[in-house]
């Protein structure tokens, strides 16, 4: 009997935490368009998880880039195909392998940042602390974040994918002697607005994922320092298992739109 | 605060940044595909477009000059192909090039080729058809490789019944290759064939030499071939000499019929020449005729004499006289 129980009782919990998830996002909707707004705190949000995230983001995108077309040259040497290189890592990267790379990477890094933050102003009482005094503690600290990742995770894919092509081009130059101009024309011939325009789309809510995920976890985090531990560890999966989901949903969704072949 | 403002500042190059390359990615892919630039619209028909899809390039002579814009289907078999033209390269595309559908290397993207064609005409202009040329196809190809390797087996196992018997000493082919005697006997007629080809290279050479050493200028030679008036003679002359060697074989038959009866013995020459009895009786005849003769121009001379036709003999000698006076006034006139 304790199998089945256990099944149900993790069933239950895991629905009980979709439904939390999604309070928590339709709350987050409810007070993002309404004032007063914390332009600051946005802004300082933006900086902390767009900036900072910045030379990790170009790290992580340069070798991304470097490392595929080195992997990807001997095979395609063997077709003798190796003109099709910067055709095929740019839409590699730029549909999918860059967005989706660089939003794991963020979230590891930011999910588990907010949710790390949050955890520990809650087990210290914090955010208790901001609405006694009257601040509302979602609209400071949960909108601002959510908002501050939406907008700033395509500005990292962006910047990521481009960083990477740059590295892709740079082993091209060097081991198949082709010029950075021939590689970036030979990119833009492949690419499409097919391409670029679904995969910016897939980034907005990559970064509400992120942003959504991060601040769920914190803000009801309970059990004192671990609970801070376990909210930042449950905040990079979950986020990681969404952006999975969020990312098929994307490609099928893309498929259907701009026919994708 | 100052370092607030210079959060902001970074944060502000970050955005500026990041948004300055999405905007160029977008721009630089629309400009690919001929969205800003200034276009023409021109349309191509086929019977089958091979695979073509919307936003494939458009060549002419090599140069991605546009990108293909629809694809309508038009009756059963009919594709009408539109596709956008740069306007500044259109200038320079005649209405009777050619559109074929092609593709980026053996296995890359299909496109269109504009062919230019010889010859003057008024440039292109937006809305207008030009003519296509469907190309084979892979599957032609492969269709028409499929009865090429049906021939292929069929000629294989021709080769191998012949390499067969030759192994097994059928046949001349066989003998040629065991027979040693014969292979020899090849040989030398080869030797002698090649021999006999330098004895007619060495004719052929002073053949040439007599002909380069004839004067064609002054030459009968000369004017037998490029007179033609002298040579519509000669032909006559040809003509009429086979018209009597006709003539001189039909007398020359006669005669020798002639000659074989005269030599049978047969008609009255052969006896004049052969019969002496014949020739006796002749002389003797010829003798009695020539006494007759002689009689005879006595006894007219002795009529003359006589009274009875002195008168008629008379009379015939004044008509002659008279004659003669005649002739002689008329020629005094």
């Amino acid at each position: 009997m304790k199998g089945p129980e256990n099944i149900r009782s993790r069933a239950v919990s895991f629905f009980t935490e979709i439904g939390e998830i999604s309070y928590f996002a339709l709350r987050f909707f409810r007070e993002v368009f309404r004032p007063p707004f914390e332009f600051r705190e946005l802004i300082r949000q933006c900086y902390n998880i767009g900036n900072r995230s910045l030379l990790l983001v170009c790290v992580t995108g340069f070798i991304l880039g470097l490392v595929f077309t080195l992997q990807s040259r001997p095979t395609l040497m063997e077709f003798g195909a190796e003109s099709w290189m910067p055709s095929m890592v740019s839409i590699s990267i730029v549909r999918e392998i860059g967005p989706v790379i660089i939003a794991l990477i963020c979230a590891g890094r930011i999910g588990s940042g907010i949710g790390a933050e949050l955890g520990s102003m809650r087990v210290t009482e914090q955010i208790d602390a901001m609405e006694v005094s009257g601040t509302n503690p979602f609209k400071y600290l949960v909108v601002t974040r959510i908002v501050a990742t939406t907008l700033m995770l395509p500005l990292l894919i962006v910047i990521g994918d481009t960083v990477a092509l740059l590295g892709s081009a740079m082993v091209e130059n060097l081991k198949g002697a082709v010029s950075y101009q021939l590689y970036f024309n030979e990119v833009f011939d492949a690419l499409k607005y097919s391409d670029i325009v679904p995969a910016t789309i897939k980034s907005f809510f990559f970064g509400f994922a992120i942003g959504l995920v991060g601040c769920y976890k914190g803000y009801y985090c309970s059990k004192g320092t671990v609970g801070v531990g376990e909210a930042s560890n449950a905040a990079v999966v979950y986020t990681s298992m969404l952006l999975f989901v969020i990312d098929f949903i994307a490609v099928f969704v893309t498929d259907i739109f701009f026919e994708v072949q | 605060m100052q370092k607030t403002v210079a959060q902001k500042v970074r944060l502000g190059i970050f955005v500026i940044l990041g948004t300055t390359l999405l905007v160029s990615a977008l721009y630089f892919i629309g400009n690919r595909q001929n969205l800003f630039g200034k276009n023409i619209e021109l349309h191509s028909e086929f019977t089958n477009v091979n695979g073509l899809q919307l936003g494939n390039n458009v060549r002419y002579s090599g140069i991605n000059v546009g990108t293909v814009k629809a694809i309508n289907m038009i009756g059963q078999s009919r594709i009408v192909v539109s596709m956008f033209i740069e306007e500044k390269i259109a200038k320079r595309i005649n209405k009777n090039a050619v559109a074929t559908i092609g593709s980026d290397g053996l296995v890359g993207s299909m496109l269109i080729n504009i062919l230019p064609q010889e010859g003057t005409s008024p440039p292109i202009v937006s809305g207008d058809t030009i003519q296509s040329y469907t190309k084979i196809g892979a599957n032609d190809i492969l269709s028409t490789l499929s009865v090429t390797n049906e021939n292929a087996a069929i000629l294989t196992s021709d080769l191998l019944k012949i390499t067969t018997k030759i192994i097994e000493g059928e046949g001349t082919i066989s003998m040629l290759i065991n027979d040693t005697t014969m292979a020899e006997n090849l040989k030398l007629s080869v030797i002698e064939l090649r021999r006999a080809s330098s004895g007619a290279n060495e004719a052929i050479r002073q053949l040439n030499g007599i002909i380069a050493g004839i004067d064609f200028d002054e030459s009968v030679a000369g004017v037998l071939l490029n007179d033609s008036v002298s040579g519509e003679k000669v032909k006559k002359i040809i003509t009429d000499l086979e018209s009597s060697s006709g003539n001189i074989e039909m007398v020359s038959a006669q005669l020798d019929e002639y000659v074989s009866e005269m030599r049978a013995g047969e008609g009255a020459v052969n006896k004049l020449i052969n019969d002496e009895v014949f020739a006796q009786n002749l002389d003797t005849t010829l003798l009695n005729l020539k006494e007759a003769t002689n009689r005879l121009n006595t006894n007219m001379e002795a009529l003359k004499h006589n009274f009875l036709f002195r008168g008629y003999f008379r009379k015939l000698e004044r008509q002659k006289k008279k004659a003669e006076r005649d002739s002689l006034k008329k020629l005094k006139k």
